[in-house]
Order: structure tokens, then sequence, then C-alpha cells
């Protein structure tokens, strides 16, 4: 019976079938003072209790402004860093009872494409040895079987056999972020985190590389965490989307539901902020007052109240939780409890 | 009409003398700009649409020199004048703002300082009434309590307040033309949002013409009244903004439009443009888009002049003779 449940219905409360379930996973920073007498002054709670479900062959994006703990979610993930509290299941596996060979198993299982392909490239490595070297990190294989995986890669991102010779200045920035891609690719993971893949890029390539990425993800089954914050390019890419202030996730839906149908206030304003597909359109701005407060010292109660145009008196005092008020679309705000 | 042009370029050619050969980053480009008209120049990365700037400016940067054409602001040739009455012209004429508040400001000196030196140009007064000037000015955008705020540094101000702060600082002089030059690094929605409602205001208060460089056809939609579209260093097309639009005539405008995904629709994929921009120092003969066009024929072989396809509305493709 259960095996015909559809994957939207499974991934309900609990994330069964999801390739990567986040559960009330924080990541604080202590902040000291002092050389001599050195003293915790502070935490800095960069990501406060998140949970999210990556389902395979499916994007998540998290969207939101910078310090709102996009990246270092994404750390936790590819093992950079280690979360303070919650567990981060893969396979249904709790990461922190991986064996060692789990553990190789699941790095070569999540991979990384970052913004800047000029920084992310070693400028004295060959292509070939870009591309190869995962690959020979994680798997025993000949060098002519090194030689025939990284021909095909390149092919794969839709470069040539004969770049694999070449070193990373002689080629142009989308080119780059294909190499980058392909060298993702060389260890068939489940999972890639994409970290604003396109921002770095010109307008006119910005197209072609999210149109590999979706073709990549439907030949291989590909997830992604998807981090970036022009909203229209999250709607192209992702199944879902996760919205983030201040180190908790305030609404999560599917693109087209989050986007037709904002309910968190924040939401609303970082749409109405996005910049308009033609002269004649016309969006309702909501301008909110001031910045986004210091995650060393958030607000109580809903982090977002100092800002919000909707505040209510409960809303400095109560947190607001996560509730699902349409299937698959929640939101954390007390305008809809 | 023609007393309203506050800035007509003609012909502008700048080029880059290097040891490998001559590269022009801008090639002979046209256009106009009238008082309070905000005009977008869009280009990518390498279709000298900042180097454009810089001409304006006069700041082309070594081993770059102009060689050709005039820019002609307020019926005087820019191209003319002396290194120092350029300086006098960029500080109180035409006036660039930054996008980044935080590299633009000087962290050690107060924000009352940084602003009375700009005002000490303009005005031989006493320190205290460049002070209250000082403080109007950051009255004038929106900047509450701004007595108590001359005595801050930068550091003690948020973000938006040190972006509010630059905008004083380039109206200081009252200026006639602004050039906003985008950073290529993008800023949060939000804060990005906060910056262009500043420009507006200043140009609503000041009556200023703004020259917007971008790479964001968003910017140009949510901003600009005209637009010209650069590539290879030359401007390809130039219209008013929405029959740019509506109404795209040269290919690799049509394409861009449609390469940039869209918050409200939803497509499965999107058209994107093959190939990649051209280097600037290998140029095909001809129209340079023509090996990534896909109308691309025979004639593409020798560069298209530039047709007028509707009123106001300038296209350089032989589709539109």
């Amino acid at each position: 019976m259960a095996a015909v449940a559809s994957p939207t219905a499974a991934e309900g409360v609990n994330g069964d079938g999801a390739l990567v379930r986040l559960e009330g996973i924080r990541r604080h920073f202590p902040v000291y003072r002092g050389n001599l007498l050195r003293r915790r002054t502070g935490t800095v709670k960069a990501v406060d209790g998140i949970s999210i479900n990556i389902m395979p062959g499916q994007t998540y994006s998290l969207v939101g402004e910078s310090g709102c703990g996009k990246t270092t979610t994404s750390r936790m993930l590819l093992m950079a860093d280690e979360p303070t509290d919650g567990s981060i299941y893969f396979d249904s596996r709790p990461m922190a009872q991986f064996s060692g060979a789990e553990r190789r198993n699941f790095r070569a299982s999540v991979q990384a494409v970052f913004q800047d392909p000029w920084s992310s490239l070693n400028p004295r490595m060959r292509v070939d040895q870009i591309i190869s070297e995962p690959l020979i990190t994680h798997q025993r294989l000949s060098r002519s079987a090194v030689r025939s995986q990284v021909q095909e890669l390149l092919q794969v991102v839709g470069l040539h056999p004969f770049h694999a010779e070449r070193y990373p200045h002689e080629f142009s920035g989308g080119q780059r972020q294909r190499i980058a891609i392909a060298r993702a690719l060389s260890t068939r993971p489940k999972l890639i985190v994409l970290d604003e893949p396109v921002s770095a890029l010109d307008v006119s390539i910005r197209a072609q590389i999210l149109n590999l990425l979706k073709e990549l993800q439907s030949s291989y089954e590909l997830s992604y965490l998807l981090i970036a914050h022009n909203l229209a390019t999250v709607r192209y890419m992702s199944h879902t989307v996760g919205v983030m202030y201040l180190g908790k996730i305030v609404e999560e839906a599917p693109p087209i539901e989050l986007f037709t149908d904002p309910q968190h206030p924040y939401t609303k304003a970082l749409i109405s902020a996005s910049l308009p597909a033609h002269p004649r359109q016309q969006r309702e701005e909501i301008v909110l007052t001031g910045e986004v407060p210091s995650p060393l010292n958030p607000p109580g109660g809903c982090a977002f109240h100092p800002r919000c145009p909707f505040v209510m008196e409960r809303c400095s005092t109560d947190l607001p939780v996560m509730r699902e008020h349409q299937p698959g679309h929640a939101t954390a705000c007390h305008l809809y409890d | 009409m023609t007393n309203d042009v506050i800035l007509r370029v003609e012909d502008l050619q700048t080029h880059f003398f290097t040891r490998t050969g001559v590269v022009k980053a801008v090639d002979g480009i046209s256009f106009e700009l009238g008082r309070g008209e905000t005009l977008g120049i869009v280009g990518e990365s390498g279709s000298g649409k900042s180097m454009t700037a810089w001409s304006i400016l006069g700041m082309v940067p070594h081993p770059g020199r102009i060689v050709g054409g005039t820019i002609d602001y307020l019926g005087e040739n820019l191209l003319e004048k002396s290194r120092g009455e350029m300086r006098e012209i960029r500080g109180s004429g035409i006036c660039m703002v930054m996008q980044d508040p935080l590299t633009s400001l000087n962290p050690v000196f107060t924000v009352g300082d940084q602003l009375v030196e700009t005002l000490k140009l303009e005005y031989e007064e006493p320190k205290r009434s460049l002070r209250r000037r000082a403080a109007e000015l950051l009255a004038n955008v929106r900047i509450p309590a701004p007595e108590d705020r001359l005595t801050n540094f930068p550091h003690q101000m948020s973000g938006g307040m040190r972006q509010r702060v630059v905008g004083a600082i380039s109206i200081a002089r009252a200026p006639n033309l602004l050039i906003a030059d985008e950073p290529t690094t993008s800023l949060d929605a939000t804060i990005q949002l906060q910056y262009l409602r500043l420009l507006k205001d200043i140009q609503e208060q000041t009556g200023a013409a703004i020259i917007f460089i971008t790479h964001d056809f968003g910017i140009v939609a949510r901003m600009c009244d005209r637009v010209a579209v650069m590539y290879a260093g030359r401007i390809v097309e130039q219209s008013d903004v929405e029959d740019m639009f509506d109404h795209p005539a040269h290919p690799y405008t049509e394409a861009l439009l449609q390469s940039v995904p869209d918050l409200d629709t939803d497509v499965d994929t999107l058209p994107s443009i093959e190939g990649q921009p051209p280097s600037l120092d290998a140029l095909p003969a001809g129209c340079s888009f023509a090996p990534r066009c896909p109308h691309a024929w025979e004639r593409c072989q020798e560069y298209p002049d530039e047709f007028t396809v509707a009123p106001r509305h300038t296209s350089r493709c032989w589709r539109s003779e």
C-alpha cells in the first residue's frame, strides 16, 4: 500500500522518502571578548531551528537576504560545519551515526557549485585535473577510465573533449561554470548544493546554465539545494521554496503557490522588492522600515516584528510556529493563527 | 525641445592601446539625454557600458584614450576641456553615484566633515553655515535628526543611512547629471529597492538626469525613460523604454529579454542565447552578434547601419533595413 503513495503525500510531516532531511537544525556561534580574559559575551544564532526535506530529483530553494543563514545551512549539508543541535538524515540515516564508509559515501553524494567560477577553480590546474580530482579521491580507477570519464563529463556539460588540456583562464565565465558543474557531477552525486550558480555570469549566459542544470536534474535524478536571491530564477528552478529570515524558515511552499499567494509579510516584502519584467508592470511596493536586526541580538517573539507592517501585540512576545494552511504551504506568522 | 538636451554624445570612440593591439571598447556610439530624463545603458561585461560612463566623466584609465567623437554637455564639448575644468565639472555638473555605501565613504571622517568638504567647493561661507547646509542635505534625503547625524562616523550608521549619505554628497552641488554605475555583485532586493527609490527621490528634488549603467533589464523597466543596448562597443538598439520591451527590433535585445526568467509567469525551458559574448580583441568582421544570431545571413558580413524602426527607435540590424 505504502508504495503507491505519491511523493507529495509522503513528504508530509515526517519526510518519508526525502533524500535529505534536516530536523530542527541549529548552528550557534559563540562570540568572545578580550584576549587575556577571554569571556563569552553572546551567541550568534546563524541558523536557529530549521527543518526541511529535500526530495529525490527535486530542487529545494532557500531565499532570504544576506546573513539569514542560507549559506550556513548549506555548509552543514556539505559537512563543512556541524550543527549545534538537530539532526541531518541522509537516505533516512542520521548523519551523526555515520560509519567511516558512510561518511565517505555521503561526501561523494553531496557536491557543490559556487557563485564565482573565477575563484572556485584552481588556476594552476588543468581542466582534466580539476574534474578528475574528486573522482580520484572517491574511486579507484585506472588512468584510462579516469580519462574517458572526464571526456564524457565534458560532453555532458556542453564542452568539448579537447578542452580537457586547457587551463581555467582560457575560458569565459559560462564555460567555467560548466567546468565547475562537470567537477561536481564526477562523483555521481545525489545532491548538489548550488550557491548562487548564475549571479556572477553575464545575463546572456545565465539561461544556458539554468537550462543545463535542469536537464542534468532530469537525466540523473539529481536533487538541488539552490541558494539564490533572484526570485525569478528561484521560481524557474524550484519544486519547493523556503523563505529564511534571521536563521529561521518563515514560509515554505511550492514556487507558484509562494509567488502568487505569499502569506508571510516578509515574503510579500521580498516579492514586492523584486524588479518588474516590463515597464508597465506595477508592483505594490512594501517598503520595510529599518534594517535586518543583528543575529547577535535578535528581537524576541517573531524576529520580523520590528519591521512588520502588520505587527500585533503578541508578535513581540510569542514565537510563531510553522503551520500548514494549505497542503504544502506553511507559514510562521500570527496573522494566520 | 532642443534646449532641454543636456548631454549629446556623438560618435564617441574610446580605444585601448595594448601591446597586442587596439581594443575598441567604445566604437562610435551616439545618444542624447534630456533634462530630468533617465537613460539606461544595458550591456554585458565588456560591452563598453562602463567605459562610456568613464568617457563622459573624463576618467578613461590608461592605456585607454578617447580617439574620436564629441561629448556635448550644455553646449560645450567636454573633450576640449582641460583636466582642471573636467575636475570642476565632475563635482558640480556631472556626478557619479556609487551603489555600494560601504566602500564610498571615508571611515575616519565624520559624515558632517565629508559633506562640508564637498560643500566647501561650491560655497565660500563660514564653516557654521556650511554645516547648516549639510544638515539640510541630510534632511533632503530623509535622514531623521540630521544635526545629530553630522557628528556620526559612517560605521555608526546603518547601511540604508549610509546609502542616503552617499546620495546627499552626490547632490551637494546640485548636479545636472547623475551617473549610476552598478557593481557586478548584487545587493539584496530590499536594499536595492531602497537605493532605487532614493535615486528617484533625488531626481524629483533636483531635476537631474540619470544614466544607469546596468546589465539588468529589471532596473531599466523600473527606472528608465530611454534605453540603449550595447553589444561589443556599439549601441545596437535604442528607444523609449516601453517600445523596447514591446517591440524589440534587434535580435540581441529580443533574445536577452526572453532569456530572463520572469517572476510572474511559468516556463518549462527558457529560450537561451547560444555562444559566448565576443572578446573585444577578436571581433568578427561585420555584425558582432552574427555568430550567436539565429537570423544571421550573408548580409551580416558587413556591419549594419543604424535604421529607424519607429519614432525615437533605432536598431543596427539588417533585418530592419
